[in-house]
């Protein structure tokens, strides 16, 4: 394979976020240079004035959780050839569908109080999704924040026309590769045995339990999850609580 | 046979470091654990380890291993890769040994595989009899617990001094070289023996049957309940896997560096407990539940293997029982309750 | 690159001499080696074919060890090498390692009739063994060819497949589809490959059958053959696994103690139907 002559068109995008996945892109540091020289970057508001809608691949941060983001981000999925997810609150709906725990009313009760917001499409939030629960995505950047590491593996897979390769087997492998101690055995609790792998293993190998920031791999085994857990010593509710976090999305399937 | 004070094995290890020619790994602590790794002096190295959470198996396969290096900005420039730093490694168990030949086997097969076999050939390995046993340890059951063969020296703590078995000419080079060394006298000799014969009693693990009938067990127990039992609490996460000194499966990737001009590539551990191992590009998977994983990994090591190398391919070191967070992996207890089934 | 330096995981540079759009999703590529020593293959062995940046994929061999300026791949467009294959020009280069596999074994079919089974992408490495038995067809006694795909587009060959049906010595040759859609033209059979079976021209006792074709495939052919006689040890599959390395090293294509990459991809079901998860 040669070198591609044509760069795609890249454009990043933000929803409800802390913007620190695009950050990470930025923090590509003297790698940025690489990024520009094999893709044109049309549209990136954190880190440029110019703006084009004709862009190839959309990166989209951040979850949705309004009519009108969704409505933005289906004209954004019209645009692109390919939408990439970027991060926990777009991929999985990340710390923003903790709120899903409690109803809309319930939710805008505690944070705007009596403040009048009726008819207003500011206020209009329903339940927290992730990108993919409003349009298709194409490839997904897991991990709050996203790994630098493997968003320029996905940015050559796609520079090369290539289907990028994320992992669907669980952080103990990327742990158990870097030889580190298991967090359970330190006396800590860890989601490593169902979160999909890819960041290195990052929290474990500095030594804190996996908090499940990239999501569950494809068939995670739940139950035996919450029973590792209960073995060294959570109570059901414990255990089934370390989902909340970022896994929210999956605890319907956890608590069966 | 040699034997060498404690206090001048410590010299000896100090002028191993000291010398540039290899780089001296020995076994060290970590976090409560034991593991291999570079020695700075011989103050850290500590041969009453139980077990190291990886096998020496890392120096010879390691965990991610540059092939090919290539480069894209001209048609098909692709250069083999087989970067080799000559180790001596201090302090391998026998049935970590055992494994390192079973490996050299697998690599050698057919069509050799110059990346682990240069790495073996250019290493010096210096085993130790187990003072200590990990409580899921059988190597004793599986004739692992010590070994005549396949290391350079091997030692064996005698109290005040290490008895050396010589086991190559590299091994002897290495003593005449750096290490003051005696000829073991009848006190040495017997207490070598006592201490050798000692090690068995030390093990709380053990197959209820000689390991020569795993085969043939295994060969009645392919349609047992057991695995499907067992499955249902298994992670699919592959640490029995990774941690296995065994092992050798892999799988292949190209990374490109971000600037599409260079990449690498590189074969790095996979296991077959894991989900997408036997997956093809149709979407086809050939062991799709985890239950004929499961069951696969114990038929290799004690069937299929054998089956293809005459050697069964577990050495008894009880590291995919402790790495095994729902308690499934521990093959004493599989291969045990399968016999009683083949009955 | 000296030969020393040369592993079992470098490529030999390779150049696309030709390609040909077969179908929809599949394309014919020539292709010869830049040192241009012939393959040396056997008819069912496999080669990998790197495309370095992108990755390295299993694909057998289509063309017959007779044609030696080169050799062909048919390759669906599933994965990424196949993809980016396909996305290639004339005059592109790619890496080749193999081949690899043990094939067909050509001397043992000498003087047998043989019958041809193939479903869908099955038929590439077929295509390899029909041409070298048509090759030396005097070597061979009778042969039936039996080919089916999903839908008359997807017919891979279609010109020489039709013309087969023509030539002296084919006893018997038939053709189906799963399904035909309005505006196709399709003057052959309808249904599943199985439903051939008991209408084919040949002779269980002397016949061997060569058959590939998707996993789904194996079972039903096997047990239509069965049913009209045919012994276990006269019926010969090509199996398909993930593979990586080609040599017997990575484990991806293991069933039980067989790895197909080495000890196959081509079994005598005699010698496999006791192996679990074979087919």
């Amino acid at each position: 394979m040669m070198r591609p002559s044509v760069k795609p068109r890249v454009a990043f995008f933000d929803f409800a976020s802390c913007e620190g996945c695009q950050l990470q892109v930025i923090n590509l540091e003297e790698s940025v240079i690489d990024l520009i020289d094999i893709v044109d970057v049309v549209s990136f508001r954190e880190a440029m004035k110019e703006h084009s809608d004709d862009y190839d691949i959309a990166f989209v941060e951040g979850s949705i959780m309004r009519p009108m983001d969704a409505e933005r981000l289906k004209k954004i999925r019209e645009r692109a050839k390919i939408l990439v997810a970027l991060g926990a609150c777009a991929c999985i709906g990340g710390i923003n569908a903790l709120r899903n725990r409690y109803s809309v009313e319930h939710v805008k009760k505690v944070v705007y109080g009596d403040a009048d917001i009726e008819g207003n499409p500011f206020f209009d939030v329903f339940h927290t999704k992730a990108v993919g629960d409003v349009v298709d995505v194409d490839y997904y950047v897991y991990g709050c924040p996203i790994s630098r590491d493997e968003l320029a593996k996905v940015i050559t897979s796609l520079a090369l026309g290539k289907k990028p390769e994320i992992p669907n087997y669980p952080v103990c492998v990327e742990c158990k590769k870097k030889e580190n101690v298991c967090i359970f055995e330190k006396g800590g609790f860890c989601l490593g045995p169902v979160t999909r792998a890819g960041c290195g293993a990052i929290c474990p190998t500095n030594g804190s339990g996996c908090e499940g920031c990239r999501g569950l791999v494809d068939n995670p085994n739940t139950d035996s999850e919450l029973d590792v857990l209960k073995k060294y010593g959570l109570t059901v509710e414990d255990a089934l609580g370390r989902f909340d976090l970022f896994c929210y999305k999956y605890k319907g399937e956890v608590s069966k | 046979m040699r034997v060498i004070k404690k206090e001048d094995f410590k010299e000896f290890v100090n002028l191993l470091i000291g010398d540039d020619t290899k780089e001296v790994v020995g076994v060290k602590a970590k976090g409560g654990k034991f593991v291999y790794d570079e020695l700075s002096s011989a103050d850290e190295l500590r041969l009453d380890f139980d077990v190291t959470v990886l096998s020496p198996k890392k120096y010879f396969m390691p965990p991610v291993e540059t092939l090919l290096r290539y480069d894209l900005s001209s048609d098909f420039k692709v250069e083999p890769v087989n970067e080799v730093t000559p180790l001596i490694i201090i302090g391998i168990h026998p049935y970590d040994l055992i494994a390192l030949q079973q490996l050299e086997t697998v690599f050698r097969d057919t069509y050799p595989d110059a990346n682990h076999l240069l790495k073996l050939e250019r290493s010096i390995l210096i085993g130790t009899n187990m003072q200590n046993v990990s409580p899921h340890s059988f190597a004793a059951s599986m004739g692992t617990a010590t070994t005549r063969y396949g290391y350079d020296l091997m030692l064996t703590d005698i109290g005040d001094s290490y008895y050396i078995e010589i086991g190559s000419d590299r091994g002897e080079d290495l003593l005449e070289r750096y290490a003051r060394v005696s000829k073991p006298d009848k006190t040495h000799e017997q207490r070598f023996e006592s201490v050798i014969n000692g090690i068995e009693s030390k093990f709380q693990k053990a197959l209820n049957f000689p390991p020569e009938e795993l085969p043939s067990i295994l060969a009645r127990t392919y349609d047992s309940k057991l695995w499907a039992e067992k499955a249902e609490k298994c992670l699919s996460c592959g640490s029995c896997n990774l941690v296995c000194p065994t092992c050798y499966c892999f799988d292949v990737q190209d990374v490109t560096e971000l600037n599409l001009r260079r990449g690498e590539r590189i074969r790095t551990w996979d296991g077959c407990l894991l989900e997408d191992f036997a997956k093809v590009a149709t979407g086809e998977n050939f062991r799709e539940d985890r239950a004929s994983r499961y069951r696969h990994r114990f038929m290799r090591k004690g069937k299929f293997l054998y089956e293809r190398f005459g050697f069964i391919a577990c050495v008894g070191c009880g590291r995919c029982a402790s790495g095994c967070l729902p308690d499934i992996a521990d093959p004493v207890e599989i291969y045990n309750t399968l016999k009683e089934e083949a009955l | 690159m000296t030969r020393e330096n040369i592993t079992i995981y470098t490529p030999r540079p390779a150049t696309i001499k030709r390609i040909e759009q077969m179908t929809e999703n599949e394309k014919l590529f020539e292709i010869a080696l830049d040192d241009n020593m012939p393959l040396g293959h056997n008819p069912g062995q496999f080669v990998e074919v790197s495309i370095m940046g992108i990755g390295e994929a299993p694909i057998s061999i289509s063309s017959p060890p007779t044609k030696t300026d080169g050799f062909e791949l048919c390759v669906r467009a599933v994965g990424n090498v196949t993809k980016a294959m396909h996305a290639m020009n004339v005059g592109d280069k790619l890496g080749i390692r193999g081949p690899f596999g043990n094939g067909f074994n050509t001397s043992m079919l000498k003087g047998r009739d043989l019958l041809f089974i193939c479903g869908g992408l099955g038929f590439a490495p077929m295509r390899s063994l029909i041409n070298y038995v048509l090759a030396y067809r005097r070597d061979y006694g009778e042969v039936a060819i039996l080919y089916g795909c999903k839908r008359p587009c997807d017919l891979l060959f279609a010109d020489e497949v039709r013309r087969w049906k023509s030539m002296d010595g084919i006893l018997d040759h038939h053709l189906t589809v799963d399904e035909v859609c309005e505006g196709e033209s399709w003057e052959h059979d309808i249904g599943v490959i199985t439903t051939l079976i008991p209408k084919t021209k040949f002779d269980p006792e002397t016949t061997y059958a060569l058959v590939c074709g998707p996993p789904v495939m194996y079972r039903y052919v096997i047990k239509s053959l069965k049913e009209r006689g045919m012994p276990d040890d006269h019926i010969i599959v090509s199996l398909e696994r993930r593979m990586k390395c080609g040599l017997g090293k990575c484990g991806h294509c293991q069933i039980n103690s067989t790895y197909v990459c080495q000890d196959g991809p081509v079994f005598v079901y005699s010698e496999i139907k006791d192996l679990q998860e074979a087919l």
